[in-house]
């Protein structure tokens, strides 16, 4: 069947239910993004390209959440704005041109809210059939990256010239979310038994884990370690198991901190977290840097594109610490309403999980939203020095094409969640 | 498949919402808050530190100038010449030979223009890895024109370099050296007033302050804000170049005379004002190069140390014993130039010996405790606390003056009188009088590294007898002097000071130095009987080689024991001789104190070697100053026209000698003793002549050629004469108004005559009708006549 015809239908069904639809009345945006996609029809064909193959599921498609949308949109609209401000001096100092990291961005930006829309008319559903071929696929991802050659001391990257820059961790990533949202999904009656809700998952995040320090990067391993254990408890394993987990990991976090030389650096990488002025110059740097700007910003901050600090002195304005940078020109209260935002959409992102009609929906809302909650905690604690540096980018606003592009999908498949809840609701 | 979360996993969720936003979000706030507020305002301050940037504007640092505006320092632009061996380097595939080539024409450029060892630098340029290597300091503006446009021509353009500087320039070089100090390489005042008026003369230097990125660039559309650079103000100071340079002079005429081991000193002081207008301390140093030391002891102290450092150094063994080798001469250096640029004038304390008797004797008429009336027996000794006190006079004469009233005990510097009038004042009235006349504590002048005096609070009897008489209590000879200009000028302490104006740099006056009463310490009276008694000291007394005809000179001699620096194996005290003298007697409007402190001479006494070189001094100054000589009648009876002898004098002493008879005198030569005299002893001196003194044998460039005056008049004949050094005996018809004319001359032109040689001249009276025929060849007409 014609995908065009299918969403050409999927519209003017929309256009009819929204009307009827008691909780929302808000003709005036809802027009404005009906303009938009109109604009972007052509880009809605890819997606439904899988659908051809999927089995049509649902011929219908419900209303989008929209405070969800507006929250997506406000973050990465600010996001590309402060990292604008934030990468001139860096962009200008590396390559000569000032817009070279938000041009990319922009771009990026704008292929990943096209892709967000496509993603949420795309009905989660068919995630049910790539959860394990997705799987499968990041490992074999995360293998070749392993084979590939170094890029910055680390395999990271899988990178093609001029075409594309991928991380196998962000597949890595949105395939153990999609995964653990199946098997939860199916298994939700057993997983209360570990043999169903805790040893299967363990050794699946446990490969992509190893994988992923091999490469190494602690960091992504953190992320889809918090991910995991975050989406097997909310699927419902038992409780004893997370104090089990969490006391084991008090011991070896107490084995480390007690016994300095079990892991050759991690005393020193320590001592620099708890006093990064005893070595501004050398392993605090980034840190200092990162207070100094922060520190700057004071209340108010000292204004859109008057940092002083991303002139060269904070390695990486663009990237992880772009909200050392936001903090600096908008201030504690910026960067407090920024936060805010954050939390609505992440608040927002677990009132579609649970409104969701379908368990697989709703543990995948928690998964892509969980991801962004934790990324954003540890990036915001990781620029204050709250917890020790680790490379993770603050969603929405770090350079990085490829991420903001799988972000936006991913936030796309939460719409597309929001979507057949309001549908189901009108049922 | 449908089915809808269940109530745990809604539950569930909730809790891990609640759980990121207590302990990830608000966490992350509390973090923002206590870096943003708590500790905002500091961190804002260190990144600040980072970023902004300050750029020096260089002040101008102010000329030091003398009271009628000469400057005695100020800045010039001067050069470093640098070369860069690495653009000599060569490279492969390039021309070596092009570039051996550039390289001796280097060595040779810096060699014929700046006289640059080529050794050295062949050297330099052999260390290619460098860029930079200063080869020439302190180049002159000439020369590094010269330099560049020489090396514009070779095209060497990258090879030598020239970095411009600010040198601070003392253009009379060690002219009040030790008064006005030096800078250090960073243009920084290190000693005497460039270190006192630092402040005043250095200025504040200007900045840019700016926001800069980590790489230094100037961030755009960012804070920047400019201070301007204020310039040093420039010192106008009490001395007279002129007068320093006379003090000068005879001071280093005095440490060569008497071989003076511990320097000689001499102030002079407007006695109304305190102000100072030259004051030296001798052998000194060059302030433009003030770490070279120029003086011949202590050249040769230091070439012993340096022999000695290295014998030493030949036979150490240890790494310590070398060590301390190399440091005996480093030692010695640091020694030497130490003592050669302290001001003594003002940090070191002395026994001022008999000169202090002048404060004994102001205190005694002030307070009744003596007049001019007083009578005093001095028996040759006296007893005080148990212990005879010896006058100067025991170890001749075996006696001692005899009766003296008050001026005669003066004139002879009698130590029992002294005594006598020192327990008639009584220890009160004498400490209260010494602590009147300043001298417990310093002056306050305008100079760094001002010593107080070194005295005794409480007075036994004995302390008050030799303190009487200059012993025991130590002074700065800046305390002396002003002391002494107090009791001659009126009674009043004046404040000294060198500098009487400060002028910023575009000519504003900002301050001016007005001179200060300190106190009244005697009266108006008891300072002109002072006066009085003093200018018998020196017309009669114990100064009179300090006398000047036609000038009312008072003075007082002091000869001082260094009894705490005797000699522990031979019992030598070495002696301070100082003198201190002001002029007119009767309105003192200047005063000079000099000290000689340890002089090499066979029965030292001040009065016959201070004493004259302080009248030597008074004799440049006074006219100077524009006070003209009165002759007195019995002056002008005792001038005569007849030579004295003065060969194998002292030089002072044959000055001193010349003076008192009113005669002129030249000096040639840089030696301390006459060696020759011309005219010589016993000889006349045509009037208006003047004595030529020898201090070095004659050299041939002093023998001057006698001119033909023959057919001159008589002021031609003079002056052509007189300019050439040679002094002109006029015999014959020479009559002012009068037209006259050479008609022979002695000796005959041609002959070859050294400086100060009489040349008799015969004058005849013009006869008009023979003017036209008269001719240089025909002396013998008007011999007959």
């Amino acid at each position: 069947m014609s995908q065009r015809n299918n969403s050409g239908a999927a519209r003017r069904r929309r256009e009819a239910s929204a009307v009827p639809e008691p909780r929302r009345v808000r003709p005036v945006p809802k027009r404005k993004l009906e303009n938009k996609k109109m604009t972007r029809g052509h880009g809605a064909s890819r997606p439904a390209k899988r659908g051809v193959r999927a089995k049509p599921v649902k011929a219908r498609i419900g209303s989008m959440d929209y405070t969800f949308l507006m929250l997506v949109l406000v973050l990465v609209t600010v996001g590309l704005i402060m990292m604008f401000s934030a990468s001139y001096p860096a962009a200008l100092n590396a390559t000569g041109d000032s817009f070279y990291f938000i041009k990319r961005q922009l771009l990026f930006a704008i292929v990943g809210v096209a892709a967000m829309f496509v993603a949420s008319r795309v009905p989660f559903q068919i995630l049910h059939r790539f959860a394990l071929l997705l799987y499968g696929l990041s490992i074999v991802l995360l293998i070749v990256v392993l084979l590939l050659p170094e890029q910055s001391g680390v395999h990271r990257w899988i990178t093609i010239p001029g075409v594309i820059n991928i991380q196998p961790s962000e597949i890595a990533k949105f395939s153990i979310v999609v995964l653990f949202a199946h098997l939860i999904s199916i298994n939700y009656e057993k997983m209360k038994d570990p043999r169903y809700g805790i040893w299967p998952f363990l050794a699946l995040l446990g490969v992509i884990c190893v994988l992923m320090v091999l490469e190494p990067h602690l960091s992504g391993t953190i992320l889809i370690l918090g991910i995991g254990i975050i989406m097997m408890f909310v699927g419902g394993a038992d409780v004893k198991w997370f104090f089990m987990g969490g006391l084991a990991a008090a011991v070896l976090v107490a084995i480390v901190a007690l016994m300095p030389g079990i892991i050759p650096y991690a005393q020193t990488r320590l001592n620099f977290w708890l006093d990064p002025w005893s070595a501004p110059r050398n392993e605090g740097y980034q840190t200092c840097q990162s207070l100094l700007a922060i520190g700057s910003g004071g209340l108010f901050g000292v204004g859109i594109g008057n940092s002083r600090q991303k002139h060269l002195y904070l390695p990486e304005p663009q990237n992880d610490f772009v909200f050392s940078i936001v903090c600096e020109e908008l201030g504690l209260v910026g960067a407090v309403l920024i936060i805010l935002v954050f939390v609505l959409l992440i608040w927002r992102g677990y009132v579609i999980a649970m409104r969701c009609r379908d368990r697989f929906g709703s543990m995948l809302a928690v998964g892509l939203i969980t991801q962004v909650a934790i990324q954003t905690i540890l990036n915001i604690a990781v620029v204050t020095n709250t917890i020790p540096n680790t490379g993770i980018s603050l969603p929405f606003f770090s350079y990085g094409g490829t991420s903001l592009v799988m972000l936006l999908g991913q936030m796309g498949f939460v719409l597309s969640v929001s979507r057949q809840t309001t549908l189901e609701k009108l049922e | 498949m449908k089915t809808p979360p269940s109530y745990r996993m809604k539950t569930r969720m909730v809790m891990v919402l609640a759980a990121m936003i207590v302990f990830g979000f608000c966490v992350v706030i509390h973090s923002l808050f206590q870096i943003q507020i708590v500790q905002g305002a500091e961190l804002q301050e260190r990144a600040l530190g980072q970023q902004m940037r300050t750029e020096r504007i260089g002040a101008k640092r102010g000329d030091i100038l003398d009271t009628n505006g000469k400057a005695l320092a100020k800045n010039s632009t001067i050069y470093q010449i640098c070369v860069s061996p690495g653009d000599l380097k060569i490279k492969v595939g390039e021309n070596a030979d092009k570039m051996k080539e550039k390289r001796s024409a280097v060595i040779k450029c810096l060699e014929e223009i700046l006289g640059c060892n080529p050794d050295t630098v062949a050297e330099a340029l052999d260390n290619t890895a460098s860029f930079y290597v200063v080869v020439k300091k302190k180049v002159e503006q000439d020369d590094y024109q010269r330099l560049m446009q020489e090396v514009n021509a070779k095209d060497l353009k990258n090879v030598i370099f020239g970095e411009e500087m600010t040198w601070r320039r003392y253009p009379y070089g060690s002219l009040a050296s030790t008064v006005l100090g030096f800078t250090n390489n960073d243009n920084v005042g290190a000693a005497g007033l460039e270190s006192y008026y630092e402040k005043t003369l250095a200025g504040t230097p200007g900045r840019i302050v700016s926001l800069r990125t980590q790489g230094g660039a100037v961030m755009p559309m960012q804070y920047e804000q400019t201070y301007d650079a204020k310039n040093g103000n420039t010192l106008v100071l009490t001395i007279d170049e002129q007068i320093q340079h006379y003090l000068e002079k005879n001071l280093e005429i005095a440490v060569s005379e008497h071989r003076v081991k511990n320097r000689v000193t001499g102030i002079i002081m407007d006695v109304e004002t305190a102000a100072i207008l030259a004051m030296t301390t001798k052998p000194d140093f060059d302030p433009n190069d003030p770490y070279t030391i120029t003086d011949p002891d202590w050249l040769q102290q230091l070439q012993e140390a340096q022999e000695e450092s290295f014998q030493q150094e030949s036979v150490a063994r240890t790494e310590e014993e070398k060590a301390a080798a190399k440091k005996i001469y480093t030692d010695k250096l640091w020694v030497a130039r130490n003592t050669l640029w302290r001001n003594k004038a003002v940090s070191d304390p002395y026994e001022p010996g008999s000169v202090f008797k002048i404060m004994t004797l102001s205190t005694a008429l002030e307070t009744g405790a003596a007049t001019v009336n007083s009578h005093y027996n001095c028996i040759g000794y006296v007893e005080v606390a148990g212990r005879k006190i010896h006058c100067h006079v025991w170890n001749s004469r075996h006696s001692g003056h005899g009766d003296q009233d008050l001026t005669q005990a003066t004139m002879n510097s009698c130590n029992p009188a002294f005594i006598r009038i020192g327990q008639s004042i009584g220890t009160a009235r004498f400490s209260e009088y010494f602590s009147n006349f300043g001298l417990t504590q310093g002056t306050d002048i305008d100079l760094p590294g001002e010593a107080n005096s070194i005295y005794h609070a409480r007075l036994s009897d004995a302390d008050l007898a030799s303190s009487a008489f200059g012993q025991t209590n130590k002074l700065t000879p800046i305390q002396l002097i002003t002391a002494c200009c107090a009791a001659v000028n009126g009674g009043k302490l004046m404040q000294p000071y060198v500098v009487k104006q400060v002028v910023d740099s575009d000519g504003n006056v900002v301050s001016n130095t007005a001179p200060f009463v300190k106190r009244q310490v005697i009266s108006e009276k008891t300072s002109e009987e002072v006066r009085g008694i003093l200018e018998k000291v020196v017309s009669e007394g114990s100064g009179r080689q300090a006398r000047i005809p036609g000038y009312r000179i008072g003075g007082k001699t002091g000869t001082s024991e260094k009894l705490d620096q005797a000699d522990s194996t031979t019992g030598d005290i070495p002696h301070i001789l100082s003198f201190f003298g002001f002029a007119p007697a009767d309105d003192p409007k200047v005063a000079c104190l000099v000290l000689l402190d340890e002089p090499d001479v066979y029965n030292a006494w001040g009065s016959t070697i201070a004493a004259p070189i302080v009248g030597s001094i008074l004799s440049d100054v006074l006219p100077h100053m524009g006070i003209e000589p009165q002759y007195t009648a019995e002056e002008l009876d005792k001038m005569t026209n007849q030579v004295p002898y003065l060969i194998n004098f002292d030089l002072h002493d044959a000055e001193s000698e010349l003076r008192i008879r009113g005669m002129r005198y030249r000096v040639i030569g840089s030696g301390s003793k006459v060696l020759q005299q011309i005219p010589g002893a016993m000889e006349t001196l045509p009037e208006e002549g003047s004595v030529v003194l020898y201090t070095d044998e004659v050299q041939e460039d002093n023998v001057i050629e006698v001119p033909n005056v023959v057919g001159k008049s008589p002021e031609e004949a003079n002056s052509t004469l007189a300019g050439l050094g040679l002094n002109v005996y006029m015999n014959g018809g020479k009559l002012e108004g009068v037209a006259s004319i050479a008609i022979s001359q002695s000796p005959e032109a041609g002959a070859r005559v050294p400086s100060g040689s009489v040349i008799t001249v015969e004058f005849t009276e013009r006869d008009p009708a023979v003017e036209n025929t008269l001719s240089a060849d025909s002396p013998e007409e008007g011999d007959g006549e």
